[in-house]
């Protein structure tokens, strides 16, 4: 290269530098003119909440139906269930997501199934992508499945995905989440939840005993449309503003990928270190939060979150951050819509919104809640490190 | 090699390469100064933070020195992420039952049989690493799925905890040793070896490397295995610092690696690359995940920031290659 050429594309990459820093520059400058506006450190975050909220509304149907609560849902008698085994009847599990709970809700269903004579001809998973659960619709219709039970991922899209299951008369049973549009006798037969609201609230109350209900904490909710977390992040919020006054959220920020968690916690904690607790939206982001608590030598700030989960429960039995965790019980709802659904085969009217009550759950009653909530042992070495006192 | 139009190139790739490294620093300084002014009453300077930072890049910047050689070598490895995965959860799994050195053998392995599998069928099928990786992609995610039915598995072996996370070196964070030693080894066998040459020679002009006797299969592979063990490295470390394993590990990674090892001066497209430049790339995507969050961005803004940021880096750094 000769030197003159060299100089020339010196220059010119000076150039190109100086004006590409200037638009990292501005760019930087552009989106940090709305400090706070919206999630960030200030206690607003966009998952809105407060004083709207009314801490004492019943949990109700998406179409207003008034709940039952799952333990006045009827069994089956000798003579129902004969008659649906004689049905040779075959059911499809459309799930929206995977791990822990979706485990247990399957595990329910397919054992309810099972008592039932009926056959589990597909399950799948949708990864939380509507376009993937209309295809898995579709897919399962071709084995003829006579009853459908699924945690739609949206409500909105979820009409159309699941159109060709009500066309063919399936009996469709919705955990969670319902479906605009839909109607309960009609498209689908009933909706079986965890009563989100008072998840929240129950979350709200397991963070005040924690830290002595009065001091700062941090909240870190999912910034998503779901109406599963929604729910139990505005209502958790709710709950502390109108319940426990003394409790003030400081740092407020929002997620969408659970392996995020963890800057955001630690983040947190360097910005605000007088924080005494830190709500997150569900467990499997709460093992962020605590690597980041850990790592910051945090003893002290304690954790509430939703859901079971062996490596939160591991360290909630070895006294660590983790405090506790509000929950809802996935295998008695997989075992209720499964029953539900071979009920409506008989031509049997389903109770449109079924409840399950909420539990908590807290270094005293692991094991407890693990028999009850998923039917099933902690692991070992849960029970292990509960051998230990704090 | 000695004609005077491949001493040109040889020149010229130095000076190239020189200057690449030397944007990407100056890119880090500006987006480093811009956050330390902006956030100067947020808390981004304090030690902890920092702290923070390179903590949270170690994983990737060890995966963007195993991308650096794949890339390096004219091809590319989507599959690190499931790596990550079945290789914490082999790791987590073999530690349950007590054996915490089989465990990071058994790891090691994970990484090991992957990354040669990609590497002999993308050079004995002749099937394009961009595809042999994607379907690796889903066998490996799924093996990890199936190895414990969805379920997280905790780590409680304290001393592995210590070494593979959340230990301390004195002042220094053990997370910051690893990436040290990975960053060190992988920069001397980079720029020093015939091995690193034969890599860029692979990827800079295949047929000319052949012709000049370099295995360039074998390179191939070679890199593909590196890439995916040290995919493994970076599952146990995230077994340790999380102290537990689950299958979700690792699932976002890839895109961050393949950004950080691009705005460090990698070409996509193979023959050229830095590995200290991959370390800086992976610095500057964790700077800016932690300075824009330490901004107060909703989720939103955050990743329009990210994005913005990325195209100004990468079009700051490879540009030069064409130069």
């Amino acid at each position: 290269m000769s030197p003159r050429l060299e100089r020339v594309e010196e220059k010119m990459t000076a150039r190109r530098l100086a004006s590409v820093a200037l638009a990292a520059v501005l760019s930087l400058a552009a989106c940090s003119g709305t400090p706070g506006a919206s999630g960030g450190a200030s206690p607003a975050g966009s998952s809105s909440g407060g004083a709207s909220v009314d801490l004492n509304a019943k949990t109700v149907g998406p179409n207003g139906e008034a709940s039952t609560p799952v333990a006045d849902v009827p069994e089956l008698t000798a003579d129902e269930i004969a008659k649906i085994k004689e049905g040779k009847h075959k059911a499809a599990l459309l799930w929206a997501g995977s791990g822990t709970w979706y485990n247990a809700a399957n595990g329910g269903a397919v054992d309810e199934f099972k008592k039932l004579g009926i056959d589990v001809v597909a399950t799948a998973e949708a990864n939380f992508d509507p376009a993937r659960q209309a295809t898995d619709v579709e897919t399962a219709m071709a084995l003829k499945p006579d009853i459908i039970i699924s945690l739609p991922v949206d409500p909105v899209a979820g009409k159309e995905a699941f159109k060709p299951a009500v066309d063919a008369g399936v009996k469709l049973l919705f955990i969670d989440n319902g479906i605009d549009g839909y109607t309960a006798g009609k498209e689908y037969q009933s909706i079986v939840t965890g009563d989100h609201f008072s998840m929240g609230i129950a979350a709200a109350d397991l963070m005040s005993k924690a830290i002595g209900d009065s001091g700062e904490i941090g909240y870190i909710f999912h910034d998503a449309t779901f109406y599963v977390t929604n729910n139990r992040d505005r209502y958790f919020k709710a709950a502390i503003e109108q319940k426990h006054p003394n409790i003030k959220i400081v740092a407020s920020q929002g997620f969408t990928e659970e392996g995020k968690t963890q800057e955001i916690a630690a983040a947190m904690i360097a910005q605000h270190p007088n924080l005494k607790g830190i709500y997150v939206a569900w467990s499997a982001a709460a093992q962020g939060v605590i690597a980041a608590l850990r790592e910051a030598g945090r003893k002290d700030v304690k954790v509430v979150a939703y859901d079971l989960d062996a490596t939160n429960d591991l360290d909630m039995a070895k006294c660590g951050n983790m405090y506790g965790v509000a929950l809802d019980q996935p295998y008695l709802e997989g075992q209720v819509l499964a029953r539900l659904g071979a009920g409506a085969l008989l031509g049997k009217t389903a109770p449109p919104f079924v409840t399950v009550p909420v539990m908590t759950e807290t270094r005293d009653n692991i094991a407890q809640v693990w028999k009850t909530d998923v039917n099933a042992d902690p692991p070992a070495d849960v029970t292990e490190a509960l051998k230990t006192s704090c | 090699m000695t004609t005077p139009t491949s001493r040109l190139t040889a020149v010229r790739r130095t000076f190239d390469g020189r200057l690449s490294d030397y944007v990407v620093y100056l890119g880090f300084i500006l987006i480093f100064a811009f956050f330390a002014i902006a956030l100067h009453d947020r808390g981004f300077l304090t030690p902890e933070n920092l702290g923070n930072i390179g903590r949270q890049t170690a994983m990737v910047s060890i995966m963007a020195v195993g991308m650096t050689f794949v890339l390096s070598a004219g091809e590319i490895d989507l599959s690190i992420g499931s790596v990550v995965a079945l290789a914490a959860l082999v790791a987590a799994v073999v530690l349950r039952a007590g054996q915490p050195i089989i465990a990071v053998v058994a790891a090691l392995a994970v990484g090991a049989a992957v990354g040669l599998t990609n590497g002999l069928l993308t050079t004995r099928l002749r099937i394009p690493s961009f595809l042999v990786t994607l379907g690796m992609l889903g066998i490996v995610s799924g093996l990890a799925r199936v190895l414990t039915d969805l379920e997280p598995v905790p780590v409680t072996n304290e001393t592995w905890a210590f070494i593979f996370g959340s230990g301390e070196l004195g002042p220094i964070p053990i997370l910051l040793v690893w990436t040290a030693v990975v960053v060190i080894v992988g920069h001397v066998v980079y720029r020093h070896t015939p091995f690193g040459r034969h890599v860029l020679a692979t990827g800079g002009n295949r047929t000319a490397a052949r012709y000049s006797g370099i295995p360039t299969d074998r390179i191939k592979v070679a890199t593909l295995v590196i890439s995916a063990m040290a995919a493994a490295t970076a599952g146990m470390l995230y077994a340790g610092r999380l102290q537990g394993a689950r299958y979700t590990l690792g699932e976002q990674d890839l895109i961050t690696v393949i950004a950080a090892t691009a705005i460090g001066g990698t070409s996509l497209f193979g023959g050229r690359g830095s590995i200290v430049g991959a370390l800086i790339g992976s610095l500057i995507m964790g700077m800016l995940n932690n300075g824009l969050l330490l901004m107060g961005l909703s989720v939103s803004e955050q990743i329009i920031a990210r994005g913005v940021i990325i195209i100004v880096a990468v079009a700051l750094s490879l540009r030069e290659a064409r130069a």
